[in-house]
C-alpha cells in the first residue's frame, strides 16, 4: 500500500480535531439507596394492571406503572419483571367483552364525520381468560387486576369473579394477596381503592355507594398489614379526584346549544315547571328525584356529564333537553363533593398508614391535580382535555404510557427520597401519547 | 476543481457557538490568533470588519480571503433520566473576504469592501432525542456585505464608515408530540429567506508611536423573514390542523461597541485589546405568525429575554522573522443567555476561548495567515417555555487559513 504522506496528514488533523471536540459525558452514579429491589411486585388494580384504552392489550401491560418502575429498578438491581402477558395481536378485552378503543373516523347521527375512539374490533378477546399463565418458576411482579376491589383481597373463590385475575392465580382456590405475597417481595407498591371510587363515578352514583372513611380503613388495614409482613419496603400511593378526569369533563354542564325554535319548544314544555331557556348555551335538563315535584331541574356549574352518555341522542334525539339525562349518566353536585371529600378521607389515612409502616407514600393525587392544571415535559403539554390533552388514554380514566411514565416518575421520586436511593426517572418523551390516524 | 465546488457549497453555511449567542467572531484570521482582538492594531484587510477607522492606516492594497472550517459538538444530558442528545452538526464554514484599495500611497482616502459571516449557526441534534418537541435542527445563515470609505484626517487620526446589507436564510425544524399509527411524530419545518441593513463605523487613533486607541461601533441588523414557509408532516388525521402555509418573523442581530488598544512594545512585540459591548438585549422574543392560524397551530411568542454583554479579547503578536509570525490570544465572553432561558438552538454559557495563530509572508505579494480557536462551554439549566432539564457541554475547534494578496 502506498501512503501519501499530505493525505495521512491531513486525515490525522482532521480526526484529532472531531475526537478532540466530542464532550464527554458525565458518568452518573445510580443507586438502590437503602433499597433491595431484586424482587419488585406490584399490586394494586385496573391502574397497575397496564389497563389503558378501555381494555387490557399487551402494549399497556408494556406501559404498564409496574413495568416502567420496574425497567428504572433495573438500573439499581432488580430484577425481571414478569407481568400475566396478552398476546401481541390480541385486540384487548375489558370485563364487557369490548375490544381497547383506538381513534379513527366515526360519522354521527348528523351525518358529520369525525377523530372518535371507537373498538378496534366488534369483540373483544375473550380467549385470553381461557389462558392460565401462572408459572411457579416465573413468578408475576404485576399483581395489578382490572377490577380489582379491595373487599376481595383475601377472597379464595376470587378467580371465579374475576377473569383477569383467573388467567394468573397460581389456583382456582388462590387469593389475589396470597399469590402476589408468595412471591416473597423485597419491595412493593400499593395502589388500591382507586376502581371502588370508579365505580361509584361511572355509574353517575346511581345503585351504588362510595365507602365510608371508615369502610375503607377497614379494608385497606389488613391490606397493608398483610403486605407489610411480607415486605417491610414499598410504597403506597393516595387516590386522585377522579371527577376530573376528562370522563367527567368532557361534556360541559351547559352545552345545550339553542335556537329560536329550540330555545322557545323548550320553554313551551318547561316554563310551567319553572326552567326558561335562552337562545345559544344553556345547561342541559337532567333527572334529579330530589328536584321538586317533577325531579327535573337543570344542571349547575360543576356537575359532570359522564362520557357514556349516547352522544347521538343528544344530539339528534334531544336528550339532555326534551328527554332529562338518566341519572346514571350525571354526577350531581352532591354526588361530586362526596367524591373528592371520601377521597382526601381516603388519602388522609394512607397518609398517615405509610407513616405508621415506615414506607415511601407517593402523592398521586397531587400528580393529577398538576394534570388538571396542566404538565409541561421536554416542550410537551400535557393536560386532562380528553384526546388532545396527551396524557390520558382514550377511555377517559385509565393514564396512557406517556401518562403512565410521569406518574412512575412521581412513586420514583417518592421512593428516592424515602430511601436515600437515587434511580434515574424516565424520558417520558420515549412513551407514546395518543396514536392518530 | 472538486474541491473548490465542495467549498462553494459549504461556504454559504456558518456556524454558530464561538462566540456568546449566534454570533461568530471569525472575521479575520490574524485577529482570531489573538484571540480575537483587532479593534486598535491595523494588520490587513480585516480592519474592514474590525475598526473602519483604521483601514486608513494600512500600508497596502490588499485581497484577503480567509475561511475557518469549524467543529462543533454539543452534548445533552438530562438532569434527571438516563437520556443524553448529542449534536450531528455539519462543519461550520465561517469566511470573510476583504477588499482595501487606495489610489497611491499619499491618497487620504481608502475604499474597502468586506464579505463576511458575523452570526450564523448549524445546530442539528440526534434523532429522537429527548428535547426533540424544542429544537431538532436551526440552521441560521446570514453574508454581511460591506463597502466601506476610510479617511486619514493626519497623522494620528482616521475614520471610517461602512454601510451593511445583510442577508440570510433561516431554517428552524423540530418535531411536533402527535403521533401516527408507526409512532412516527410529526415535524415542523419553518424556512424562510431574511435580509437587513445596518452600519458599521469606527474611529482610530494613533496616540503615540506605541499606543494606538480604537472606538467602533457595529449597528443592530434586523433580519426579517417577511414570507417563509412553514411546513408540517402530522398524522392525515390532523392535516387541517396544521395547514402548510407562510409566516412571518424576526431575528435581531445586536449591535456591538468596541473599545480598543494596542501597544507595540518593540520591533518584536505587538499587544491587542479589545473590550465588545454586545448589545443582546434586543433579542427578547422570538416570534412566529403564521399566516393560518388553526386551533392547533396558534402564532408563537418565546421569551429570549438575553441580556447586553461584554467580552474581553486580548492577545499578541510576535515578529520570529521577517517571514514568520506568531500569535496568541486569548478570550472570555460573558452569556448574554440568562438562567431559564438556555435552549437547544444556543446552549450558551461563559467562555474562555483560546486562541494561536501563525503568519508567513511568500515574497512580497503573498502572505498566509493561519489560527487556531478552542473552547469549551458548559450550562445547567431548566428551560422555562419547555422544562428542558439538563447540561450542555460543547467543545468547539476551529482551524482557519487566510490568504492575502498585496499589491
Amino acid at each position: 500500500m502506498k501512503f501519501n504522506r499530505t493525505k495521512l496528514t491531513l486525515f490525522s488533523v482532521a480526526f484529532v480535531m472531531l475526537s478532540a471536540c466530542k464532550p464527554k459525558e458525565n458518568v452518573k452514579e445510580y443507586s438502590a439507596g437503602d433499597l433491595n429491589l431484586s424482587n419488585f411486585v406490584a399490586i394494586g388494580g385496573t391502574t397497575t394492571s397496564g389497563f389503558m384504552d378501555d381494555a387490557l392489550y399487551l402494549e399497556g401491560q408494556e406501559n404498564s406503572l409496574g413495568a416502567i418502575l420496574a425497567q428504572q429498578f433495573e438500573l439499581v438491581g432488580g430484577g425481571t419483571f414478569h407481568q400475566p402477558w396478552v398476546s401481541t395481536s390480541s385486540v384487548g378485552v375489558n370485563s364487557d367483552n369490548l375490544a381497547r378503543l383506538i381513534l379513527d373516523y366515526k360519522t354521527d347521527c348528523l351525518n358529520v364525520t369525525s377523530l372518535s375512539p371507537v373498538r378496534k374490533a366488534i369483540n373483544g378477546d375473550a380467549t385470553i381468560f381461557s389462558e392460565s399463565l401462572y408459572d411457579a418458576s416465573k413468578p408475576f411482579g404485576n399483581y395489578g387486576i382490572p377490577g380489582f376491589y379491595m373487599a376481595y383481597a383475601f377472597s379464595p373463590a376470587y378467580s371465579s369473579q374475576n377473569n383477569f385475575f383467573k388467567r394468573m392465580a397460581s389456583s382456582t382456590s388462590a387469593t389475589v394477596l396470597g399469590d402476589a405475597l408468595n412471591t416473597t417481595p423485597s419491595f412493593f407498591s400499593l395502589y388500591v381503592g382507586l376502581d371502588e371510587v370508579m365505580k361509584y363515578a361511572k355509574s353517575g352514583g346511581k345503585n351504588e355507594s362510595l365507602l365510608t372513611a371508615s369502610q375503607f380503613h377497614a379494608l385497606y388495614t389488613p391490606i397493608l398489614d398483610q403486605v407489610t409482613s411480607a415486605s417491610t419496603q414499598g410504597i403506597v400511593s393516595t387516590l386522585p379526584d377522579v371527577t376530573e378526569m376528562p370522563y367527567f369533563t368532557t361534556i360541559p354542564y351547559d352545552g345545550l346549544n339553542l335556537d329560536e325554535a329550540n330555545a322557545a319548544s323548550l320553554n313551551a314544555i318547561y316554563n310551567p315547571i319553572g326552567l326558561s331557556f335562552v337562545v345559544g348555551k344553556n345547561a342541559f335538563v337532567i333527572e334529579d328525584p330530589s328536584a321538586g315535584t317533577f325531579g327535573v331541574r337543570q344542571m349547575v356549574p360543576g356537575e359532570k356529564i359522564l362520557l357514556s352518555v349516547p352522544l347521538d341522542s343528544v344530539k339528534c334525539n334531544k336528550m339532555g333537553s326534551v328527554f332529562p339525562f338518566r341519572d346514571e349518566f350525571i354526577l350531581t353536585t352532591d354526588e361530586v363533593n362526596a367524591i373528592k371529600s371520601n377521597t382526601a378521607l381516603y388519602n388522609d389515612y394512607i397518609i398517615a398508614k405509610a407513616a405508621e409502616k415506615n414506607l415511601a407514600v407517593v402523592r398521586t393525587d397531587q400528580f393529577y391535580q398538576s394534570l388538571t392544571s396542566g404538565i409541561l415535559y421536554n416542550g410537551i403539554s400535557l393536560n386532562t382535555k380528553f384526546v388532545s390533552g396527551g396524557a390520558y388514554s382514550l377511555d377517559g380514566v385509565n393514564l396512557n404510557p406517556r401518562g403512565n411514565a410521569l406518574l412512575a416518575n412521581e412513586f420514583i421520586k417518592a421512593i428516592n427520597a424515602k430511601y436515600k436511593s437515587n434511580i434515574p426517572t424516565v424520558d417520558a418523551t420515549l412513551f407514546r401519547g395518543i396514536i392518530f390516524p | 476543481m472538486h474541491k473548490l465546488l465542495l467549498l462553494g457549497t459549504v461556504f454559504l453555511v456558518t456556524n454558530s457557538l464561538f462566540s456568546q449567542g449566534f454570533q461568530v467572531n471569525f472575521q479575520g484570521q490574524k485577529q482570531q490568533g489573538m484571540g480575537g482582538a483587532g479593534n486598535a492594531l491595523p494588520l490587513d484587510a480585516a480592519s474592514v470588519f474590525f475598526n473602519p477607522g483604521s483601514v486608513a492606516f494600512l500600508k497596502e492594497n490588499s485581497v484577503n480571503i480567509a475561511f475557518t472550517p469549524t467543529f462543533a459538538n454539543t452534548l445533552f444530558e438530562d438532569a434527571n433520566t438516563t437520556s443524553i442528545g448529542r449534536t450531528n452538526s455539519p462543519m461550520g464554514t465561517p469566511f470573510s473576504a476583504y477588499a482595501v484599495y487606495r489610489k497611491n500611497e499619499n491618497s487620504k482616502f481608502f475604499y474597502g469592501l468586506g464579505i463576511y459571516t458575523p452570526f450564523g449557526s448549524t445546530i442539528q441534534y440526534e434523532d429522537g432525542w429527548t428535547g426533540r418537541f424544542a429544537l431538532t435542527k436551526l440552521q441560521l445563515k446570514s453574508i454581511f456585505f460591506q463597502p466601506t470609505i476610510s479617511y486619514k484626517l493626519n497623522d494620528k487620526i482616521g475614520f471610517g464608515a461602512g454601510f451593511v446589507y445583510s442577508t440570510g436564510n433561516v431554517n428552524l425544524q423540530k418535531d411536533i408530540p402527535v403521533q401516527d399509527a408507526n409512532g412516527t411524530y410529526g415535524h415542523a419545518e419553518l424556512n424562510g429567506k431574511a435580509s437587513g441593513f445596518g452600519f458599521n463605523v469606527g474611529l482610530f487613533v494613533q496616540a503615540t508611536e506605541k499606543l494606538n486607541l480604537g472606538v467602533s461601533y457595529r449597528s443592530q441588523v434586523n433580519m426579517a423573514v417577511a414570507e417563509g414557509t412553514a411546513t408540517f408532516t402530522v398524522p392525515s388525521s390532523l392535516a387541517t390542523n396544521f395547514p402548510n402555509g407562510t409566516f412571518s418573523s424576526a431575528l435581531p442581530l445586536p449591535q456591538v461597541a468596541t473599545l480598543g488598544l494596542a501597544y507595540k512594545l518593540n520591533e518584536k512585540w505587538a499587544f491587542a485589546l479589545d473590550v465588545n459591548y454586545v448589545g443582546w438585549k434586543a433579542y427578547d422574543t422570538l416570534s412566529f405568525d403564521y399566516a393560518q392560524n388553526t386551533t392547533s397551530l396558534v402564532d408563537t411568542k418565546s421569551a429570549r429575554n438575553y441580556k447586553n454583554t461584554f467580552a474581553f479579547r486580548f492577545g499578541t503578536n510576535y515578529s520570529i522573522s521577517t517571514n514568520w509570525d506568531a500569535r496568541i490570544g486569548l478570550a472570555y465572553g460573558i452569556t448574554p443567555v440568562q438562567s431559564g432561558y438556555v435552549t437547544p438552538e444556543t446552549p450558551d454559557a461563559n467562555r474562555v476561548n483560546y486562541t494561536a495563530g501563525l503568519g508567513y509572508k511568500m515574497g512580497e505579494h503573498f502572505q498566509l495567515d493561519a489560527s487556531i480557536f478552542f473552547t469549551h462551554l458548559k450550562r445547567t439549566d431548566t428551560n422555562l417555555e419547555t422544562n428542558l432539564s439538563g447540561t450542555f457541554t460543547t467543545n468547539v475547534i476551529a482551524p482557519g487559513l487566510a490568504i492575502i494578496y498585496k499589491f
